[in-house]
């Protein structure tokens, strides 16, 4: 039985693929479906091979407005949410205060509470306090939502630090600014970027809490879900494949330099 | 940036004490650190040593009293303006600098732009020069370990702290360590004040020993003269091993005291005696385990006149190679320790063999009785 053992010995490579493509398939056919040319208005039958989307990529009306208002968002809510909730960490760790533990699990109920029951309470906030629906409303939001999570990669990071790191510093004169700029953050940036890195996707790609709070308002997701109702342009897929290999890229650029950076020490 | 004023270079502690809500981590203290000196701070773990250190160098805030360098009152500066750097345990070295940048950073914080040959020089003499662009975690603990000490050291302090340095490395590395620190102590000339819980690191190092038990300095003095004229039974049992034996004081014989213990009498010089001592009051009189000689009960007419002895039965003996370890069943102390150099031995000496102890009165010494006779004793702990 040849085949057999050969199987036995390959497994855990064969599973492992398997899972990987079972992980990447979607995306192979986000791409495959780029270069479609579809009958009619719906992008879900393949047709023939065509470049026209890739070369008019902001073809649809209003598609690229909602690009570009998705990443402004995803922007200013990730500076807001990191800066915030870098700030509560380092609080949490550092400072013994009244209702702290309080403080330590309530920053948490976000994360648990769902998405479409937070969606609708924010709406009755909103509307309560006659605030405008639209960008500004959606920012709020995202930044809330993006908190929990930027709190809690940046708390584990803070946590594991050794206090004596500090005292080093300072022991060796670096003032209370020069030690935070010159220890803390260099420690802790690996946990703020993690933090930072997770509420951009979260807020680029957050929909129900979106449509919630928009008002007339259109972001890139709601934007995907409305055309779904009318039929999907090809555009869709070729934003769809840009956005996966910039992140394809920007892992690969970041494996590479600390691969040269390790190299480069030992 | 080195200290010129000679004598006006001591650290001195002035009523210095630290209390953390209702304990007393340091009771109220004076202490004073020559210039130049190399000083220990020796104790058990939670005996104050580390606090105390921690206010020289501005870490730890005193409750009460001042810190003086030569003439500055420090007690107010913050760590980063005082003129003294650390060696903390486990060094924290900065993790994400490089050996250079870590040795650097002090040079660098004060504005000092040059900073390549200090730090190439400094690597040099702690033999890293080929690791400078290393990072710390590949580096091994002597290594880390010497990269603490170059990263303070740069920087010419007035004082150089030390938070037990060693007590990461295994015992062979460490006593390689203790040499090279007292060779670099000798060769820069700088105060330093060292950490440990570690007795025998104290005694090989330090020329100056502070003893602390329990938020207080037992005793102070010469690694030499704490261990053979301790002043308390925490000193006596903490330094090496004491046999201590109880006694009652008898009369008086020139400048020593005669004692009564278990029907037997003591001499012990009247000036190596810490204790009160009138007649019929009770002293505690102790002595080191190898000032002792042991002969066999058959022998004991060969022992000089003038000897205190005792006798008693060997309970137990171990061979350690230069030496042979007995514990000795006594009327006077249960568990009575001897160390005999292996020169000539006598077969006769097993367990279970009648024995005579006997020293020469010179080495004994008289300490209060009204303390906890067993203070000090170590757990047996791997170090």
């Amino acid at each position: 039985m040849p085949f057999v053992n050969w199987l036995k010995r390959h497994f855990v490579v064969i599973a492992g693929l398997l899972t990987l493509a079972y992980l990447l398939l979607p995306n192979v056919v986000v791409t495959v479906f780029s270069f479609n040319k579809p009958k009619g208005r719906f992008n879900y039958e393949w047709q023939q091979f065509s470049t026209d989307a890739w070369k008019d990529p902001c073809g649809v009306a209003g598609m690229c407005g909602s690009l570009s208002l998705s990443l402004q968002i995803a922007v200013w809510a990730t500076l807001g949410a990191t800066l915030l909730g870098t700030m509560i960490a380092f609080a949490l760790v550092r400072y013994r205060f009244r209702a702290r533990g309080a403080v330590n699990s309530l920053i948490f109920l976000p994360m648990a509470m769902p998405e479409v029951v937070m969606a609708a309470s924010l709406l009755t906030l909103f509307l309560n306090l006659g605030a405008q629906l639209g960008f500004w409303t959606i920012l709020i939001a995202h930044i809330m939502f993006c908190l929990s999570f930027v709190v809690t990669a940046v708390k584990a990071r803070v946590m594991s630090m050794d206090p004596r790191l500090e005292q080093a510093a300072q022991d060796l004169y670096a003032g209370p600014a020069q030690t935070f700029l010159r220890v803390t953050l260099p420690i802790a940036a690996p946990g703020i970027a993690a933090g930072a890195l997770l509420a951009f996707a979260l807020s680029f790609d957050d929909f129900i809490i979106t449509n919630f709070n928009a008002g007339s308002t259109v972001t890139f997701p709601m934007f995907v879900w409305g055309s779904a109702q009318r039929g999907t342009p090809v555009q869709i897929n070729v934003i769809g494949t840009a956005m996966f290999l910039v992140a394809v890229a920007l892992v690969l650029t970041s494996m590479v330099i600390s691969n040269r950076r390790t190299k480069h020490k030992a | 940036m080195k200290t010129n004023d000679s004598g006006s270079g001591d650290v001195r502690l002035t009523g210095i004490s630290k209390t953390y809500g209702s304990f007393t981590a340091v009771h109220p203290l004076d202490l004073t650190v020559p210039q130049g000196s190399f000083f220990a701070l020796l104790g058990a773990s939670g005996c104050g040593k580390t606090t105390t250190l921690r206010m020289i160098a501005g870490l730890e805030e005193p409750s009460s009293g001042t810190v003086h360098l030569g003439d500055l009152d420090v007690t107010a500066l913050p760590p980063y303006k005082r003129p003294v750097n650390t060696v903390f345990q486990s060094y924290a070295l900065f993790p994400h600098l490089d050996i250079f940048e870590n040795v650097a950073f002090g040079l660098r914080r004060r504005g000092i732009k040059s900073v390549k040959k200090q730090v190439e020089d400094m690597l040099e003499l702690v033999q890293l020069g080929e690791q400078a662009r290393k990072k710390p975690h590949q580096l091994s603990g002597g290594q880390q370990q010497r990269v603490a000490v170059a990263r303070a050291l740069i920087n010419h302090p007035k004082v150089l702290l030390l938070d037990e340095p060693l007590g990461a490395l295994d015992l062979k590395l460490r006593r390689q360590m203790q040499l090279e620190l007292k060779r670099i102590q000798t060769e820069v000339g700088i105060t330093f004040v060292h950490v440990t819980h570690d007795q025998e690191e104290a005694m090989t190092m330090a020329d100056t020993v502070a003893v602390m038990n329990a938020g207080r300095v037992e005793q102070l003095g010469s690694p030499a003269d704490l261990y053979e004229n301790p002043h308390t039974t925490f000193v006596a049992n903490f330094l090496g091993t004491s046999n201590l034996i109880e006694a009652e004081v008898d009369s008086r014989s020139g400048g020593d005291i005669v004692l009564k213990a278990g029907g037997g009498k003591l001499v012990l010089p009247e000036a190596r005696c810490s204790a009160p001592t009138t007649t019929g009051g009770k002293v505690l009189v102790g002595v080191r385990p190898e000032k002792i000689s042991l002969s066999h009960a058959d022998d004991a007419g060969e022992i000089p006149e003038g000897r205190n002895r005792i006798t008693g039965k060997i309970a137990d003996s171990s061979f350690i190679g230069v030496s042979t370890q007995y514990v000795i069943d006594s009327s006077v102390c249960p568990e009575f320790e001897v160390y005999a150099q292996n020169i000539d031995r006598d077969a006769r000496l097993v367990p279970g063999a009648d024995v005579v102890l006997h020293w020469s009165p010179a080495h004994t010494f008289g300490l209060d009785a009204a303390q906890d006779i067993d203070a000090g004793i170590q757990e047996e702990t791997a170090v």
